[in-house]
C-alpha cells in the first residue's frame, strides 16, 4: 500500500535502519504485491513477480535506483494470473510462479523473456490449488511444495496438466489454519512462513458477494497466531513440524516473507504485524551447515 | 463481526485440542511462563519504531493536518499551524494533537486519508489486508472504535468525498477501478456506481481528487495492467472464483486521468496526462488546487510534486514542479491543499516528515514548515507490509519487497 520496491539491506542490520539501496521507480516495472522473492546466485539475478501487471521480472542483483529489469516475462502467452510469488529450482534452471488467483503453477525456463510459453503449467480441479503462495523444489528426490490455502500440497516437479497432487500435508497438527505463506527448501525439508492471519475478502470484483453480511475482523487480530515450521518434504498428513519459531519471545505474529541463510545458521522472517524483518540464530535447522564462528564464539561478520 | 470471532475461537479451541495429543514438536500455546523450546528470540529486527506518513489530508477551517501511518497502524493529527514550529523546526520530532491507534480502531495497512470538515470526520482506506474504510470522528483519540467501518474491495488506495454528490470515491488498485458509495455507507453495502473498463484506461489507480467547481474526478495511475477488465476474483484476496482465462499483462506509461465527476461503467475520460514530456514517475497522492485551477501530484519515483493545470492533456510538461535538495522532498505519498493559507502539504515516505510549500512554490525551494514523526535524520527502513524476502548469499544482504 506503500512505495513498490525493494530494498536492501545489510544482513547484520539493526533496529530501526536505512536500506542501503533501493530498486525502485517507474522504469523498474514493479508493482505492488510482491508476495515471493529469489535471488539466483549462479545467476546473480533476482527474480520478482509483478501481480498487476502480469509479469516476472529479472534484475541484476546489483540492480540500484530506477533500473530497468533485465528481462520481463509478460504477455498473452505467459498464461500468468495475478502472479503473486515465485521461486527458482537452480539445478533445473527454471522459475517456478504461482498465479494466486489462476489457481495454478507456471514454470519458465530461467532465462525466458518476452512473452513466452511456460514450460509447464499445473492447473484444473484435480491439482486442489486455491490461493498459492510459496513454492518450493526438491531436485534431488523432483518434488514441488506449494503452500496453498490451509496446507502444503506435493507435487512431482515436473508435473504438467491437471494433475491430483501425490502428497498434502494438511490438519490440526501442522498448525497450518489460514493462508500459509512464503516457503524455502534446504536438503530434504521445508521452511514455511505460515501466517495464519485469516483474509476475507466480501467481493468478487468490485461485486459485492451475494452472502456478504458482515464486516470481517481484522485478519491480523486473528488469536490464532502464526509461526515459521519445518517438515520433511516427504511428509504426508495431518504432520506436526519438524521444528519451528513460535511464541511471545520469538516476536512472530503474522509471520509471511521468509529466507534461509544455511551458511551462517539463519534464518529470516518478515512479520506484517510488526511490519519488520527478524533473524534468528538457529544452526540446529541446518544440521549438516556449521555457522561461521569466531574464535570468541561470535558469529562472523 | 461477533459470528466471525465465535468461528475463530472455535478453530482455536479444536487446534488446541488436537494438539495436546502430540508426541511431536506441534504448535500450541503455553501455559508457563517459561517460554517453550520453539519460542526463540530474534538476534535482529528491522523495524521502525516511529510513524511512517503515507497520506495526507489538511482541514484549513478546522486546523488540522491528518497523516495515514501504516507502519504503526495509526491516525496522526496534528495543529496544521504550530506544529512546525518551536523544536520541530530544529529537528525534534512533532507533538501530535492526538494519535489513533490500537486494536479497536481497525487500522491496520492504510493508505488514503481524508477529512470531512463540515462533519468532522476522518475516512482512511485499510489497503491491506483488512479491506475496509475506517471513518474516525475527529476528537477520536488512542485505542477507539470508530463511528464507522465499510467493506470494500482488496487493495483500496485512495479515497475522494463529495458534499455535491453525497458520495465517496474509492481506487481499488488490481481491480482497475474506481468504487463510490454513499457517503453514509457504514457495514455491507454494494457501490452506488463504479468506473471501470478498457475505455477508462485506469491502470493500477492510486490517488483520485474530486473537484466540486468542475464537476470532474482525476485519478493517477501506476501504469500496471492485468491485459484484460473483468469483474471477478479477488486479486490476490482468497476467491472462490477460478480466473484460468489468459490474461495479457502490460506496464503502461503512468497517468492522470480526468473524469467527469458523474461518470459511471466504461467511461471514457475528459483528459488524459500521459506521456514522456510529463515526467510522471509513480504518481501517488493527487489533489486540486482551486487557487492555482491546478492539479498537484506526489510524483513518488522521483521524489518530486508536479504541478499540471487543471485542463491541461495529452504529453504535456508540468507547469512547475518542487524538486530538489532544499525541498527535502522524499519518496512522497500524499499531497493535500490548504486553501485558506495557500499552501501544499506533501507527505514523505522516505523520511519521517511532512512539508508544507508555498502553493505557488517551484523548483528548489525550502518548505515553509516541517512536521517530524522522528527527529530529523532518523533512518527509516521504509516497510508497507513486507510479505517476501530473499538472501543474496553473495553480497551478505537481504532483499526485502513492499
Amino acid at each position: 500500500m506503500t512505495q513498490p520496491r525493494i530494498a536492501v539491506f545489510a544482513r547484520l542490520a539493526n533496529g530501526d535502519a536505512a536500506p542501503t539501496r533501493l530498486i525502485t521507480g517507474q522504469n523498474t516495472l514493479l508493482g505492488r504485491t510482491i508476495h515471493g522473492l529469489a535471488y539466483n546466485p549462479t545467476r546473480d539475478e533476482i527474480v520478482v513477480p509483478n501481480a498487476l501487471a502480469d509479469a516476472v521480472l529479472v534484475f541484476r542483483a546489483a540492480a540500484a535506483g530506477s533500473e530497468h529489469p533485465l528481462r520481463v516475462i509478460e504477455g498473452p502467452h505467459t498464461l500468468l494470473v495475478t502472479p503473486h510469488a515465485v521461486s527458482l529450482d537452480l539445478r533445473n534452471q527454471e522459475i517456478l510462479v504461482a498465479s494466486l488467483t489462476g489457481r495454478r503453477i507456471n514454470v519458465f525456463r530461467w532465462d525466458a523473456n518476452g512473452d513466452a510459453a511456460p514450460v509447464r503449467l499445473i492447473e484444473g480441479p484435480k491439482t486442489e490449488l486455491g490461493h498459492v503462495v510459496g513454492l518450493a523444489v526438491d531436485p534431488e528426490r523432483n518434488l514441488l511444495a506449494v503452500a496453498n490455502t490451509h496446507e502444503i500440497l506435493i507435487f512431482n516437479r515436473t508435473d504438467n496438466g491437471d494433475v491430483a497432487p501425490r502428497g498434502r500435508i494438511a490438519g490440526p497438527k501442522t498448525g497450518i489454519t489460514d493462508e500459509p505463506w512464503q516457503m524455502e527448501f534446504y536438503k530434504g525439508r521445508i521452511f514455511l512462513a505460515a501466517s495464519n492471519h485469516f483474509h476475507q475478502n466480501l467481493y468478487d470484483g468490485v461485486t459485492l458477494r451475494p452472502d456478504a453480511t458482515d464486516v470481517p475482523d481484522d485478519p491480523w487480530l486473528n488469536p490464532i497466531l502464526g509461526f515459521m515450521g519445518i517438515w520433511n518434504i516427504t511428509d504426508n498428513g495431518d504432520v506436526a513440524p519438524l521444528a519451528m519459531i513460535r511464541g511471545p519471545f520469538s516476536g512472530l505474529i503474522h509471520p509471511v516473507g521468509l529466507a534461509l541463510n544455511p551458511k551462517d545458521g539463519e534464518v529470516y522472517v518478515s512479520d506484517s504485524v510488526k511490519n519488520g524483518v527478524l533473524g534468528f540464530l538457529v544452526p540446529q535447522f541446518f544440521p549438516q551447515e556449521k555457522p561461521n564462528v569466531n574464535s570468541d564464539g561470535r558469529q562472523s561478520k | 463481526m461477533i459470528k466471525k470471532l465465535a468461528a475463530g475461537r472455535v478453530l482455536r479451541v479444536a487446534l488446541l485440542a488436537a494438539l495436546a495429543t502430540l508426541g511431536r514438536a506441534a504448535p500450541r500455546e503455553s501455559k508457563s511462563s517459561k517460554p517453550s523450546p520453539e519460542d526463540i528470540p530474534p538476534i535482529r529486527m528491522i523495524a521502525d519504531p516511529y510513524p511512517a506518513f503515507n497520506g495526507i489530508a489538511v482541514d484549513a477551517a478546522n486546523g488540522i493536518v491528518a497523516m495515514s501511518d501504516p507502519n504503526r497502524k495509526s491516525v496522526v493529527l496534528y495543529d496544521r499551524a504550530r506544529a512546525g514550529q518551536g523544536g520541530a523546526s530544529r529537528g525534534d520530532a512533532s507533538v501530535p494533537l492526538r494519535q489513533i491507534m490500537g486494536p479497536d480502531s481497525f487500522l491496520g495497512m492504510i493508505a488514503g486519508i481524508i477529512l470531512d470538515p463540515r462533519r468532522q470526520e476522518i475516512y482512511t482506506a485499510n489497503n491491506d489486508i483488512e479491506d475496509t474504510v475506517v471513518v474516525m470522528p475527529y476528537g477520536a483519540s488512542g485505542n477507539v472504535k470508530p463511528a464507522r467501518v465499510f467493506s470494500v474491495p482488496h487493495q483500496a488506495w485512495g479515497l475522494a468525498l463529495s458534499d455535491v454528490a453525497d458520495q465517496i470515491a474509492v481506487t481499488v488498485e488490481v481491480q482497475n477501478t474506481l468504487v463510490f458509495y454513499r457517503r453514509q455507507v457504514k457495514g455491507v453495502e454494494a457501490p452506488v456506481r463504479i468506473i471501470r473498463g478498457a475505455d477508462t484506461g485506469l491502470a493500477d489507480p492510486h490517488g483520485v481528487y474530486w473537484d466540486e467547481a468542475h464537476n470532474e474526478i482525476g485519478v493517477a495511475n501506476h501504469g500496471n495492467f492485468r491485459g484484460i477488465v473483468k469483474n471477478r476474483g479477488g486479486g490476490c484476496a482468497p476467491s472462490l472464483v477460478v480466473e484460468n482465462e489468459a490474461e495479457a499483462g502490460e506496464s503502461r506509461p503512468p497517468s492522470i486521468r480526468i473524469f467527469a465527476a458523474t461518470a459511471r461503467n466504461n467511461a471514457k475520460p475528459l483528459r488524459v496526462i500521459q506521456g514522456s514530456r510529463t515526467g510522471l514517475d509513480w504518481p501517488m497522492g493527487v489533489a486540486y488546487d482551486p487557487q492555482h485551477d491546478a492539479i498537484v501530484v506526489a510524483n513518488n519515483g522521483d521524489s518530486s510534486v508536479l504541478i499540471f493545470g487543471r485542463t491541461s492533456g495529452g504529453d504535456v510538461a508540468p507547469l512547475r514542479s518542487i524538486r530538489g535538495g532544499r525541498t527535502g522532498i522524499s519518496r512522497p505519498m500524499g499531497v493535500a491543499i490548504d486553501t485558506l493559507k495557500g499552501e501544499i502539504w506533501v507527505s514523505n515516505w522516505g523520511d519521517h516528515s511532512a512539508l508544507a510549500f508555498d502553493s505557488g512554490a517551484r523548483g528548489n525551494v525550502a518548505p515553509k514548515r516541517t512536521i517530524r514523526s522522528a527527529p530529523a535524520g532518523t533512518p527509516t527502513p521504509g516497510f508497507g507490509n513486507p510479505m517476501a524476502l530473499a538472501y543474496d548469499s553473495k553480497r551478505d544482504e537481504l532483499l526485502v519487497p513492499n
